[in-house]
């Protein structure tokens, strides 16, 4: 008795070190977390850690050197191709690993082996989507050519050479809050994050919406909500430019039912979705007071910490190339060399359509094609969860693409129609050969060239150089479709419905040097109707309005007007709109309304009057559409530029416009005072900026950044989304450059370097870019740390 | 006096072992302690807390100041604790507990098998 007592505290106290040594609900396991040698305490970087190293790593074909500055962005300096993408690997993977790691996993659905079950429908809707089977396609086109297999080999070599000498104390802390270990890295993973940018891109769809609301509004009212484009635009490739002549005729509509019909009974209910945005612009050296041209890109994507960006110059013979790369891929990205520049905005024209299949009742293996009954190919999607179960999705594969949706998997769009995808971003691709060749271009010729490999996502790529040559592409891989083919959803079992011939690359729509001086794309349609080419699209034309506007009446300009234009926040979307509301408002005298007649029409960020007419035109935007494009299961308002031109022509469609006015306009009063007690009603604490961890860890986040803008701005700063790298550079004898994202270079949240730039990018500024020269020892006193890289035996 | 040296002695232990082994190493080092060291139950609970949360102080504010609080400020946040100063009595509290445990069982294991001694 006495010795069992003697043992008593012995096993509460193996029961406490057991609890404690293993997660409990959403706690990770405390132990191990607070650990003050090896818990989350090692990941408290000293502020004033000296970086400065030497490394022998195996993979190493030479010596090399790497020149941090205090931002800790690195200048990597390598003998060969091959030692500079794997020196690049080795420090992605020093600074962001976990990043990596988890990107790819939502990438390719392997989120719910972290994370459990809750994560299982995100995991089947990116695996029926076809992210691995893209990624696979992908793959194997990138590793059929040597230079981007070399280039895709030696940055997972240096990925894995960082990884294999890690232990749980180095972890980055999100390994050790969630609870799950790094893995090695493979080429597909790159593959998968490439895929992952595509879906970002290329993945919004309105098929489904159109086609409900085709079949369900009087023709000619859809014609004018959902007008096919915006007749109004400022397209990319200015207007008046000659296209190539068409290599293919325009196809026909084909006869017979070539559409699928959806209806109520398809859905289970209803969502609502929102998207994206870019600017891109170059001022030949006619309109620059330098004389040189001048490259500026700000691509609009989720704002996260870690960036989704990481800065960086590299170095070997034949390469001098600066700018942002995507952790988890070889090269960079968006940047310049020291002969020309480039950047990105999304193009949007539609590459992604749907296709009604029917199947055959009693049939599990068979649908309905051309006549015939075609076998479906199967894909067994395996997805582990965590705690030790997994989960196997059958896809099925028809000659339209992967069966996304059907009676086992309805999405959050709550579809039980099996519906098919044809997505470009299936097709095999080599967007990393596009990659490779531009971090190395010398000339337009070279950088056009280049650029043909660029399939999915489509870009409109801008490009500068020290000539004083500027150019814009519409560049992607298309199709030769027919009249509104993929605009709707179509009959699956009719083999005219697929897709034609692609349209080669050195035929997409394009411009060099035009007579106007500039060239400038913020996502709006791509061209004129002189087009030879019928495409639809997901464009947005206000920021374009602006910005060429803005170009256009610009003379002498210089870097610091090319910030200016960065930041602008006119809303043209409120210019038009406003004096149009204000006058059914006219008896009104709340405490607003003096504000918004006199504003300025600047969604800054500390303006009221900026808060009052954004929750206004979102209540007035419900209260216009509610009625007629709520009708169907999947709503779809008419456009927001569209609005605005039909309140411009006090159109009929509007119903009682007045009436609506009004209405809307208590309902904001209502909003604003509520606003005015909970937060604030400043424009910025009614938007709440905020950069967000990426596993959505709050202590990890960034809220209430004093910025503005919003969608119809230049300056596009929305909630979670906005300006993701700002770039600005002139072409001149010495390039001068200026670059900044929201984030640090560092991924860990335990280091300063992990928010440097946030309080700058916020408040506007730039930060100069240090572009080292290729050859010698560089004096350049911005360098804080030296890392002496050399080859280790085996 | 036998509770200060035994205090101490758990901490410098516990240290030297925690730089090479995982973190559970304190209550078996607390433990290793109290059992050879002749120590009443009560106050090798005390000497177990004590020993181990000295260990951690340490460690911790050396890692604290050096970093300027950032990680203890985020990690405060994330566990919806209102100050860094928070988190880190937290991380001693567990710690503590512990090394109190494991001193606890070290003491009353060895009083159950061994003749009672005259104890301090």
């Amino acid at each position: 008795m006495r010795a069992f007592r003697a043992v008593i505290p012995l096993i509460i106290t193996f029961v406490v070190v057991f609890l404690l040594n293993r997660p409990l609900g959403s706690l990770p396991a405390l132990g191990s977390l607070l650990d003050p040698m090896h818990g989350a305490w090692a990941n408290a970087e000293a502020t004033d850690a000296d970086f400065t190293n030497e490394l022998s790593l195996p993979g190493l074909r030479g010596p090399a050197k790497v020149w941090f500055d205090e931002y800790l962005k690195p200048h990597v300096r390598a003998s060969n191709d091959h030692d500079v993408y794997y020196i690049q690997g080795y420090i992605h993977a020093y600074f962001r690993l976990w990043q990596m790691d988890l990107q790819v996993r939502a990438a390719g659905g392997r989120v719910s082996e972290i994370l459990g079950a809750k994560a299982l429908e995100f995991d089947r809707m990116q695996r029926r989507k076809g992210m691995v089977y893209g990624a696979e396609q992908s793959l194997s086109a990138i590793e059929a050519e040597p230079h981007t297999k070399m280039m895709l080999d030696a940055y997972r070599d240096g990925v894995n050479a960082y990884i294999a000498q890690l232990d749980y104390e180095h972890y980055p802390l999100e390994y050790k809050l969630i609870g799950f270990k790094p893995e090695r890295w493979d080429n597909i993973k790159t593959a998968l994050l490439l895929k992952y940018m595509a879906d970002d891109l290329t993945g919004y769809t309105e098929d489904i919406q159109l086609t409900l609301l085709r079949d369900a509004l009087p023709a000619d009212v859809f014609a004018q909500l959902y007008q096919e484009r915006n007749y109004q635009s400022t397209p990319v490739i200015p207007s008046g430019t000659a296209h190539h002549p068409p290599l293919f005729s325009k196809p026909s509509v084909p006869e017979g039912p070539i559409w699928g019909h959806l209806d109520s009974a398809d859905f289970d209910n209803r969502v609502e979705n929102e998207g994206k945005g870019s600017n891109n612009w170059a001022v030949g050296p006619s309109r620059t007071r330098s004389g040189a041209a001048i490259l500026c890109n700000d691509p609009h994507l989720g704002l996260n910490l870690p960036a989704l960006w990481f800065e960086i110059q590299m170095q070997a013979p034949g390469l001098n190339v600066y700018g942002v790369s995507l952790p988890g891929a070889p090269g960079v990205i968006i940047g310049f060399t020291d002969s020309v520049s480039w950047g990105f905005t999304n193009n949007y024209r539609d590459v992604k359509d749907f296709y009604t299949i029917e199947l055959i009742p009693g049939n599990n293996e068979k649908y309905l094609f051309g006549g015939r009954k075609a076998t479906f190919n199967k894909r067994i999607e395996h997805i582990d969860i965590k705690g030790g179960t997994s989960y196997d999705d059958t896809v099925l594969y028809t000659v339209h693409g992967p069966v996304v949706y059907d009676r086992n998997f309805a999405g959050k769009e709550k579809i039980k129609r099996p519906l098919a995808m044809t997505w470009m971003a299936h097709r095999p691709s080599n967007e990393l050969y596009a990659i490779y060749m531009m971090n190395r271009a010398a000339n337009y010729d070279q950088f056009a060239e280049a650029i043909m490999s660029f399939h999915c996502p489509a870009q409109n790529i801008v490009y500068a150089d020290k000539t004083g040559n500027i150019a814009l592409w519409g560049q992607g891989q298309f199709i030769n479709k027919w009249k509104d083919q993929g605009r709707y959803v179509m009959n699956g079992t009719e083999n005219s419905t697929r897709w034609g011939a692609e349209i080669p690359t050195a035929q997409n729509p394009h411009v060099l040097n035009p007579a106007q001086g500039f060239v400038s794309s913020a996502n709006q349609t791509v061209t004129d109707t002189t087009y030879p080419y019928w495409y639809n699209g997901y464009f947005y034309e206000f920021r374009a309005w602006r910005i060429n506007e803005q170009l256009a009446a610009m003379n002498g300009a210089g870097v610091q007007d090319m910030f200016r234009l960065q930041q602008d926040t006119y809303s043209i979307l409120a210019a038009k709109t406003l004096p149009v509301l204000l006058q059914y408002l006219s008896a009104n005298n709340d405490k607003y309304i003096a504000g918004l007649r006199n504003w300025d029409y600047n969604l800054a960020a500390g303006s009221v009057p900026a808060s009052v007419f954004q929750v206004w035109w979102s209540q007035l935007y419900k209260e216009l559409w509610k009625d007629v494009a709520g009708k169907v299961a999947l709503p779809l308002y008419p456009s927001h530029e569209r609005t605005m031109e039909l309140i411009l022509q006090r159109s009929p469609l509007l119903g009682d416009l007045k009436e609506r006015a009004t209405t809307s306009y208590r309902l904001t009063l209502d909003s604003l005072a509520k606003l005015e007690k909970d937060k604030g009603d400043k424009w910025y604490q009614v938007k709440n900026t905020g950069i967000r961890h990426l596993a959505k860890l709050n202590g990890f986040s960034y809220e209430g950044l004093e910025v503005g803008g919003w969608g119809n701005t230049v300056n596009a700063v929305k909630g979670d989304h906005g300006p993701s790298w700002r770039m600005v550079v002139q072409m001149s004898a010495n390039t001068e450059a200026y670059g900044i994202y929201p984030g640090g270079q560092s991924g860990n949240p335990g280091s300063k370097y992990y928010s440097s730039f946030i309080d700058k990018w916020a408040k506007g500024a730039y930060q100069k870019l240090l572009f080292l020269p290729g050859q010698g020892e560089p004096g350049a006193e911005e360098l804080k740390y030296t890392w002496t890289l050399k080859h280790k035996q085996p | 006096m036998r509770f200060a040296a035994c205090t101490i002695l758990i901490a410098i232990l516990s240290a030297g072992a925690a730089i090479m082994m995982p973190w559970w190493i304190i209550a078996v080092v607390a433990f290793a302690v109290t059992f050879v060291v002749n120590i009443s139950s009560g106050k090798a609970f005390l000497s177990g807390f004590c020993g181990i949360a000295l260990f951690w102080l340490v460690a911790i504010l050396l890692a604290d100041a050096a970093n300027e609080h950032i990680l203890s400020a985020r990690m405060a946040k994330l566990f919806s604790l209102p100050h860094y100063g928070v988190f880190i009595v937290v991380n001693l509290l567990v710690g503590g507990l512990v090394g109190g445990l494991a001193g606890w069982s070290g003491a009353v294991l060895r009083n159950g098998f061994m003749k009672p001694q005259s104890q301090v």
